[in-house]
């Protein structure tokens, strides 16, 4: 009990300050309270009875919930096929890339009751002397494509075939770069042979071959803009989002153009952005993007006119972090007008963004996913924070999810609509 | 070099049967004797062959060990001690002891009685097996004999289940069997100490998981129950008599309490009295928990959970049942089903895994329509109204399957490791080849050896056992006053002194002492050497010059001339002779012992090279 106490004061500054002691101090905290807990049977806590209510309550919100341990917090969760997804741990020396086949459970339609199989298999798994920042697929290979959000090299990995188990390295993708120490922002290109767009601010944003390391393309504008985002929307047309939440549009076909769409009289110093793409219909314009600032707004536009606003936002979020490490804003592939936000606590909202209007106003989430505030070892909830999430590809409501604390969710909630119907 | 052998007899697959023999300090212990429940054939068993091309078990075998209860690690037992033949200790815990020959009877009866097949163990089989059991206690070292000690800690999974510490000497294995490193609502984690073994040996079936929460799985089944019942269906839920039943009354109960429910939960006849028996028998097998409130309150002993009565099947509305037996091969919880099949409102929940050929497994293969088999159809007519024993039954009812199995996945093998310390690290019953991530992982997070033989392939494991010897006083007390520095505790030094091995301890001890200990005589050992010199001389004048010439090239030695003809160099003893043919060849004759033979080989090396021309002759 007495540790308990004493450490409250600390635990009370989430992520301030020496957060990797901070953790530890959380893990100590929880071990402890496992023997109280026991010790003190009979008398039940309201941190139990909270917990026993979002039990209860998920029974209700979700068609389906699993709830997975890692041993080490991933950052990035990149599908790498339609059944296995890549995540990765991002400490600060050795770290691990896992490719994870989903559960059988999540992919039969029919007879899924028939279906007892609801665990993760690791398929792969490789070692990383480096942190694992980013991390990206190309479409068509057996290969991913990793930064460690310190330096601009980029890493190149064969996620490998049946006969073996191990990924491995195959190359390193030295770059040049203006501000190196932030780490590089990828996207992979999704036309012809293999390759990667990459960038640590804007005027350093190249097209690069992946088995040459032959640069294809770069931008010859001087905008030194740190990168967040950067996305192909197109063949040759992409997205890059600037920290400060400038927009730019490039061609890989013509280096020469680049259209800037400033932010202009939005709060926040941080933002990072998440576009729909629809890769069947060949007009890029019609796709949306989604801004998300680090005062909790979302702005959002198409590719028609980025610099006025559709829609927008006040998000009603009480901020658990002062990091802006882990924003991240994301459409939903399979149904239309949601995205979903997390990175500012333990917490993944999804909105319906059809209500929105052109004028700032605050909104109330659609949904929202507690689960990482009710892990296990379920007792400080405040300092659980969502590093990452990703949406199913194709069936509607399903999210992935990841935290601080290792736990991987998969969800999939009920649309209270329907329900109610 | 001393060595210790692993070779895993049994089949790598889901519900394998289980079988590790190891050879440890000159013991032979088989851990488990598990049957394969996908086989009808010899497949089920393990390949005794092994070791019965070679001579009797008995003989072979030092011990069997059992892990616990499933029938994949104890199966295939009676086959093993009755049928092939073996008849020395098989050592399992109290509740496996207790729990063992019910599941073997249970499974003896749906061989036989049910498929029909022969050559298979009987009844008396399995109680005369039985008697070659001793039972073990947790953390109670247990020695087999003189040098062969066991040792069980606990492994959660299911009741009774242990991780066993074998130990020859200071050489020993630890054998996980399976284990569960996450508590739940009726048992504990598995847990052992820093005993630091030269082999742990893990299954890792469940190697590369990574499991979906415990919480998770609880909802799910919470989620279909009660939809059933909000929808007003009846729920079957088959069970074992013992094993994840007490854990799933746990849930419901505490959900029926919470949600304040009112739909009726039964539990088959017997099974109650039988399952509250076993857990009152052995509640320090459970979790803390509940042995902490069993006092107040028996957890086992539920509120809304009642005793069922044939006739309640028919009552209208929704209810739960829990019935025996799990696979729906016969009684109870057949009977119920074939009642409750016909409606689309109801469920069935399978909590476990079923033999292929009953009504279960066919169920859970998606089955639809059921044709019952004739000896059923034969208990059938006996108990039913005539006419309704053509049974062919439409499967409507839901169908869900839920696997509430506990077994430690990546995380609690490391866990584990952690925990146990282990030099090498032995995964048994999995495929290398998808297994290499892990194999390497473990070998560079804690810089061991991982091994991963395949069945009846032998890994071998050189260990370096220290062997502690007491070193006399006197020894000691000698080599101190040979001076030098104070020994370091981390250098190796060298001493000399004489080894004796009597009644199982080793002792260093000096030469004199061992020979009076031994009461034996001391022998002398002399080496002699000529040595062939010119020197024109006479014999007693080269003896003064050799004399001299010593003198000044040993400093600090006890170098004597003396009056019989002979120099002594300590205990060594030159003489000088030549012939009267050739005066001025001298033959030197050296002799010394074996205790200064540094000293000999160095003076005779010494007087080969001559002497030097200017030493006078005294």
């Amino acid at each position: 009990m007495r540790i308990t106490e004493s450490c409250s004061d600390l635990l009370s500054n989430p992520l301030g300050g020496n957060t990797a002691a901070y953790l530890l101090l959380i893990k100590y905290r929880r071990r402890y309270r496992s023997c109280l807990a026991v010790d003190e049977m009979g008398e039940t806590s309201s941190v139990e009875n909270e917990f026993d209510d979002w039990f209860i309550e998920s029974l209700k919100i979700y068609n389906n919930i699993h709830e997975y341990q890692l041993e080490h917090p991933t950052r990035v969760i990149e599908w790498t096929s339609e059944k296995t997804i890549c995540v990765a741990g991002y400490s600060s020396d050795k770290n691990e890339i896992l490719e994870l086949l989903l559960p059988l459970k999540l992919f039969t339609d029919d007879n899924q009751g028939l279906c007892a199989e609801r665990d993760f298999k690791v398929v792969h798994g490789g070692f990383s002397d480096g942190s694992i920042h980013c991390l990206k697929h190309i479409p068509g290979t057996r290969c991913v494509v990793t930064n460690d959000g310190f330096n601009s090299n980029l890493q190149v990995w064969d996620l490998g075939g049946e006969d073996c188990d191990v990924i491995k390295r195959t190359g390193v993708l030295q770059l040049k770069s203006a501000s190196s120490d932030k780490g590089v922002k990828i996207a992979p290109g999704l036309t012809g042979d293999p390759c990667v767009l990459h960038g640590s601010q804007i005027s350093d944003i190249q097209l690069t071959e992946l088995t040459s390391g032959k640069p294809l393309y770069s931008l010859g504008k001087d905008i030194p803009d740190l990168l967040s985002s950067l996305q192909f929307v197109s063949g040759s047309v992409f997205l890059a989002c600037a920290c400060n939440g400038d927009l730019y549009v490039g061609d890989t076909r013509n280096p020469s153009g680049l259209q800037n769409n400033p932010a202009g009289g939005r709060e926040g110093v941080h933002w990072c952005m998440g576009v729909k793409t629809d890769l069947s219909s060949s007009d890029p314009s019609s796709c949306s993007v989604a801004r998300l600032s680090s005062a909790c707004q979302v702005v959002v536009s198409d590719l028609r006119d980025l610099r006025a606003p559709l829609f927008q936002a006040q998000l009603h979020v009480q901020r658990k972090t002062t990091s802006d490490d882990f924003m991240k804003v994301t459409w939903a592939p399979a149904l239309d007008n949601c995205l979903a936000v997390s990175g500012f606590d333990g917490m993944v909202r999804i909105y319906d963004t059809a209500s929105w209007r052109p004028e700032l106003m605050e909104f109330q989430p659609l949904f929202i996913h507690r689960g990482h505030m009710m892990s296990d070892d379920q007792f400080d909830t405040s300092s659980a924070v969502v590093t990452t999430h990703v949406w199913h590809p194709s069936r509607p409501r399903t999210v992935l999810s990841a935290a601080v604390d290792g736990s991987v969710h998969v969800w999939d909630w009920v649309d209270k609509a329907t329900a109610s119907c | 070099m001393p060595e210790i052998k692993v070779t895993p007899l049994g089949a790598g697959q889901d519900v394998g049967r289980s079988c590790i023999l190891v050879s440890i300090g000159g013991k032979n212990i088989m851990l488990d004797c598990g049957m394969h429940m996908g086989f009808n054939d010899d497949r089920r068993f393990p390949d005794f062959s092994y070791i019965t091309q070679q001579g009797r078990l008995t003989e072979f075998l030092d011990c069997v060990i059992i892990s616990h209860f499933h029938l994949d690690h104890c199966g295939a037992l009676p086959y093993m001690s009755e049928m092939v033949g073996y008849d020395g200790p098989i050592y399992m815990t109290h509740p496996t002891k207790a729990i063992c020959p019910i599941l073997l009877e249970d499974f003896r009866k749906i061989t036989v009685d049910k498929k029909g097949e022969t050559n298979f163990f009987t009844s008396q089989m399995i109680k005369d097996c039985m008697k070659k059991v001793v039972p073990l206690n947790l953390h109670q070292t247990v020695q087999v004999d003189d040098e062969l000690e066991i040792k069980a800690y606990y492994a959660g999974h299911v009741l009774g289940a242990a991780m066993v510490q074998i130990k020859v000497g200071s050489e020993s294995v630890v054998y996980t069997g399976d284990y569960n490193m996450t508590p739940d609502r009726h048992l504990g984690a598995a847990w052992i100490d820093k005993c630091r073994p030269d082999i742990l040996i893990s299954e890792s079936t469940y190697a590369t998981t990574i499991r979906d929460s415990k919480r998770c799985r609880e909802r799910d089944f919470l989620k279909k129950v009660h939809e059933t019942v909000e929808r007003g269906g009846k729920v079957l839920i088959p069970v074992f008599a013992l094993g994840r039943a007490q854990e799933l009354c746990i849930l419901l109960e505490t959900f029926w309490e919470r949600m304040n429910m009112k739909a009726p939960i039964y539990f088959s006849t017997g099974l109650t009295e039988k399952a509250n028996h076993y857990y009152k028998l052995f509640i320090t097998w459970t979790n803390q928990k509940i042995r902490k409130t069993f006092v107040q309150r028996n957890m086992f002993e539920f509120k809304h959970i009642k005793a069922f009565d044939r006739s309640y099947a028919d009552n209208p509305g929704p209810m739960v049942v829990f019935a025996t037996p799990g696979m729906l091969h016969a009684g109870q919880s057949l009977q119920i089903f074939k009642k409750w099949a016909g409606n689309e409102k109801n469920m069935i929940i399978m909590p476990g895994y079923c033999v292929q050929g009953t009504i279960g497994h066919k169920i859970l293969n998606g089955q639809k329509k059921l044709e019952m088999e004739n000896r059923q159809t034969v208990i059938e007519i006996e108990r039913c109204e005539p006419g309704c024993c053509h049974l062919s039954l439409e499967v409507k009812l839901q169908v869900e399957y839920m696997s509430f199995s506990a077994h430690a996945d990546a995380k609690g093998i490391m866990q584990l490791i952690r925990m146990a310390e282990p030099r090498n690290m032995l995964l048994v019953h999995g495929e290398a080849k998808k297994m290499e991530f892990l194999k390497d992982k473990i070998e560079q997070e804690f810089t061991i050896n991982c091994f991963m033989p395949a069945n009846g392939e032998t890994t071998t494991v050189i260990t370096n056992p220290s062997v502690p010897v007491d070193i006399s006083l006197n020894l000691l007390k000698r080599e101190m006053a040979l001076g030098g520095p104070l020994p370091d505790p981390k250098k190796p030094r060298t001493m000399h002194g004489t080894l004796i091995m009597k009644d199982n301890s080793l002792r260093l001890v000096s030469p004199e002492q061992a020979l009076k200990e031994l009461g034996l005589n001391e022998h002398q050992l002399r080496f002699t050497c000529r040595v062939q010199l010119q020197d024109p001389h006479s014999d007693p004048d080269t003896l003064s010059r050799i004399y001299t010439h010593l003198k000044s090239v040993l400093k600090g030695y006890t170098i004597q001339h003396l009056p019989d003809g002979t120099v002594m160099v300590e205990s060594i003893v030159i003489k000088v002779s030549s012939s009267a043919e050739e005066p001025n060849t001298k033959v030197l004759l050296l002799s010394w012992s074996y205790q200064d033979e540094d000293l000999g080989s160095f003076l005779s090396t010494l007087l080969k090279k001559g002497l030097p021309s200017g030493l006078s002759s005294m």
